[in-house]
């Protein structure tokens, strides 16, 4: 894991003022995204307003494609031609780049997609939702994990983004920042942190490791495979069919296919514990817990202090800052039992499918509260909350 | 004097050499080989000017002229 | 040509080349490669910086792991919006684009006229032959008025492109026709393509003998007598392609455009809303 030298004029350490849709920006430059493919669509405009604004001034380039399939495919083209590559988007957007991202699976290609989500389905409403969030993790046609976040602030959405191109360029998978269109249009104090605090990851690389050319195997020598970019002399073949470790797509046979689609599969999924992070708070001996995710969480804490001050209710708090891979193993080493488990969400009901396949002999009741359209105040939960235990 | 090199694992009798040949060099053999395809045979080298237009419009890369010692 | 095709692999051999006997993607290969060979001779350009990526169908098979050079094999249509992505990474790059008349001119129209509009540094080859060969057959958008084919068993209703009036009049720099039995010029265009600073669109009509049924030989006996060679005149008699170069500018190309950009914003930076 090197670091890399910063640009001149990314954000200087400090404090600013900035909105969700500009501080993702600012982590992707100092994350060295020096590439932004994008598509206008509301509300992700002002992310992609500001990259192009921003992007040349620390000598990255920017572009406008016609449509965001192809701001997908650039994506991939960029990441493959040695840059690291940023989109911002919405759930329609999203929809449409779902063959690209396959595409980045398959052929393992590091790439960041922001979804500033909006309510759905088709267009919907431009108002906040969380209505991406299975999308994220099914919307690709077969098997193959993706790595999605959830940022819940706008120091979150500068922090995450950064994380997420960590995420990516470790291993080498698409990774997605699932924002919601409130905290993309909001305005917090975000904190820069010294440069030599925050850490870069970058992709590992076979000439680092003294792999030869002709020695070389595209995606072998080890669980992430080390990613030899084009023009470097590695006579890189970047494919979609499944394929044996060295490119080759000729000798095809079921189990060349099973063995290929689940090491992509395993690459992710056995390292969840290495990848997946959740925030916590009073779980210790809790009788009742509310998991929440993204900007519902700054309204769920509200709601979870007020019910254990108010009415002595042991009530846990448990945030999801990675959607997926779903953090499984850690969820259930966390709760042991519980009575009853919240989970608020704006849509009518999406993550409460994994939580509830991991907790289901751990709980009593599963509740859903959705909100579609519009953040849940504290009084909304906390009025589920008592309606159910009270 | 050029010399006809036919490689039998990438040809796969399309005849396209033959035909375009100036010279009437080269002729499509008499028997199919294993693979079910019938390759170019030497019709008469000596009218071989070594263009390798043949060489050129190959869609397998499975023919190549030599040009060998004795070329007047 | 051989030295640049990769004959056999870590795990196994990777010739001969899954085309049909006779097919023109091989020989559309063929005349890249001597292309390529030619370019890094006389103009010096590194093998690293050739890059080749396709998108879906037999056409852009080529663009797979034969090669010896980078490569990309890519999804339906969308070759060009990849090889954008990659030049915007690094305008270094040489790009050249395999596809086809369906890949080019069906799903991948949007990414085919706004390449061409943005004049980006790519060489397009994309190998003509009237009909989705891959897939059995079926109608393009190029297929003739009247033809028949597994999708239109009672002849086509639907009028065909002229992919290379749309490249022209969607802004490319450089395009121009040729068909595989035309294999001199075909080379001497994909360099002067490659050399090119901006888009270059080069239209090759390519045989697909199984699905047309005529033999190799008889369809490039007919790529000779069907086409003629405009000069002057951009209209052909009755019945005639016109194949040649139809036209060949210097315009603005979009990396260079956005490297005076760079050059002037950089390290001026206004933070905040």
């Amino acid at each position: 894991m090197k670091r890399t030298s910063y640009a001149s004029h990314v954000l200087k350490p400090g404090k600013y003022f900035l909105q969700g849709n500009h501080a993702c920006i600012e982590g992707a430059l100092i994350a060295g995204c020096r590439v932004y493919a994008g598509y206008p669509i509301t509300p992700a405009s002002e992310a992609m307003e500001h990259a192009s604004r921003r992007f040349p001034q620390v000598g990255g380039r920017f572009i406008q494609m016609e449509d965001e399939i192809a701001s997908a495919c650039a994506l991939i083209g960029s990441s493959w031609g040695g840059a690291k590559a940023l989109t911002a988007t919405s759930g329609p957007g999203f929809s449409l780049m779902q063959e690209a991202i396959s595409f980045a699976i398959m052929s393992e290609t590091p790439m960041v997609i922001i979804d500033i989500q909006r309510s759905g389905p088709s267009q919907g409403y431009i108002t906040a939702s969380q209505q991406d969030v299975m999308q994220a993790r099914w919307g690709h046609h077969g098997d193959g994990p993706i790595i999605a976040l959830a940022p819940s602030s706008v120091q979150d959405m500068f922090d995450l983004t950064i994380e997420a191109f960590n995420l990516s360029e470790q291993w080498r998978t698409p990774v997605f920042v699932m924002a919601e269109e409130t905290v993309g249009h909001m305005l917090e104090p975000v904190i820069v942190p010294p440069w030599e605090e925050i850490e870069i990851i970058e992709r590992k690389k076979p000439q680092d490791l003294g792999i030869l050319p002709q020695d070389y195997l595209p995606w072998g020598h080890d669980v992430v495979a080390p990613m030899a970019n084009w023009g470097e002399g590695y006579n890189v073949n970047v494919i979609g069919l499944c394929h044996l470790e060295d490119g080759n797509v000729t000798r095809y046979n079921p189990q060349i296919n099973y063995r290929c689609v689940e090491r992509l599969q395993k690459k992710v999924e056995e390292n969840v514990n290495k990848i997946s992070r959740i925030e916590t708070q009073f779980t210790d001996g809790c009788k009742h817990l509310l998991i929440c995710y993204g900007v519902v969480s700054r309204t769920a804490i509200e709601a979870v202090i007020e019910a254990r001050a108010e009415r002595g209710l042991e009530l846990g708090y448990v945030r999801l800052i990675t959607l997926w891979p779903f953090p499984e193993d850690e969820l259930r080493r966390i709760v042991r039992g519980v009575d009853t488990v919240f989970i608020p969400e704006m849509n009518l009901g999406m993550m409460e499918h994994p939580i509830a396949e991991a907790l289901r002999d751990r709980c009593r009741k599963i509740v859903s509260i959705p909100s579609i359209g519009t953040l849940h105040a504290p009084e909304y939960i906390l009025s589920r909350i008592y309606e159910e235990l009270t | 004097m050029y010399r006809l090199w036919v490689e039998e694992k990438y040809c796969k009798g399309c005849l396209i050499c033959i035909d375009v040949c100036p010279k009437d060099a080269l002729a499509p053999a008499h028997e199919m080989n294993a693979r079910g395809y019938i390759l170019p045979v030497e019709e008469d080298m000596t009218r071989c000017k070594g263009c390798k237009l043949c060489e050129l419009m190959c869609p397998d890369f499975a023919i190549a002229i030599e040009e060998i010692e004795g070329n007047g | 040509m051989l030295k640049y095709l990769k004959e056999e692999g870590p795990l196994g051999p990777r010739m001969p080349l899954i085309f049909c006997p006779g097919c023109g993607a091989g020989q559309v290969l063929n005349y890249t490669l001597q292309a390529t060979d030619r370019l890094m001779e006389k103009d010096g350009i590194r093998k690293e910086q050739f890059l080749f990526i396709s998108g879906i169908g037999c056409s852009s098979r080529i663009a797979s792991h034969y090669l010896n050079f980078d490569s990309a094999w890519t999804i339906h249509g969308r070759a060009l919006a990849v090889a954008t992505g990659a030049l915007v990474a690094n305008p270094a790059f040489k790009v050249i684009v395999f596809t086809g008349d369906g890949d080019t001119g069906s799903i991948g129209g949007n990414h085919f006229i706004h390449a061409c509009r943005r004049n980006i540094d790519v060489t397009i080859l994309c190998l003509n032959n009237d009909l989705y060969g891959m897939t059995g057959g079926q109608h393009a958008p190029t297929t003739p008025l009247g033809e028949i084919t597994t999708t239109t068993p009672y002849g086509s209703i639907e009028a065909a492109f002229d992919l290379c009036k749309l490249a022209e009049v969607s802004g490319a720099s450089y395009v121009a026709r040729w068909t595989t039995a035309h294999p001199r010029q075909t080379i001497r265009s994909i360099v002067k393509g490659i050399r090119k600073r901006g888009t270059a669109f080069i239209e090759i009509l390519a045989q697909c003998p199984v699905h047309k049924k005529m033999s190799p030989v008889s369809m490039l006996r007919m790529y000779r007598e069907k086409t003629v060679q405009i000069s002057k005149t951009r209209e052909p008699a009755e019945g005639k392609i016109p194949i040649g170069e139809f036209c060949d500018l210097d315009k603005p190309e979009w990396n260079e455009s956005y490297q005076r950009i760079i050059d002037q914003f950089r390290g001026k930076a206004k933070i905040g809303v």
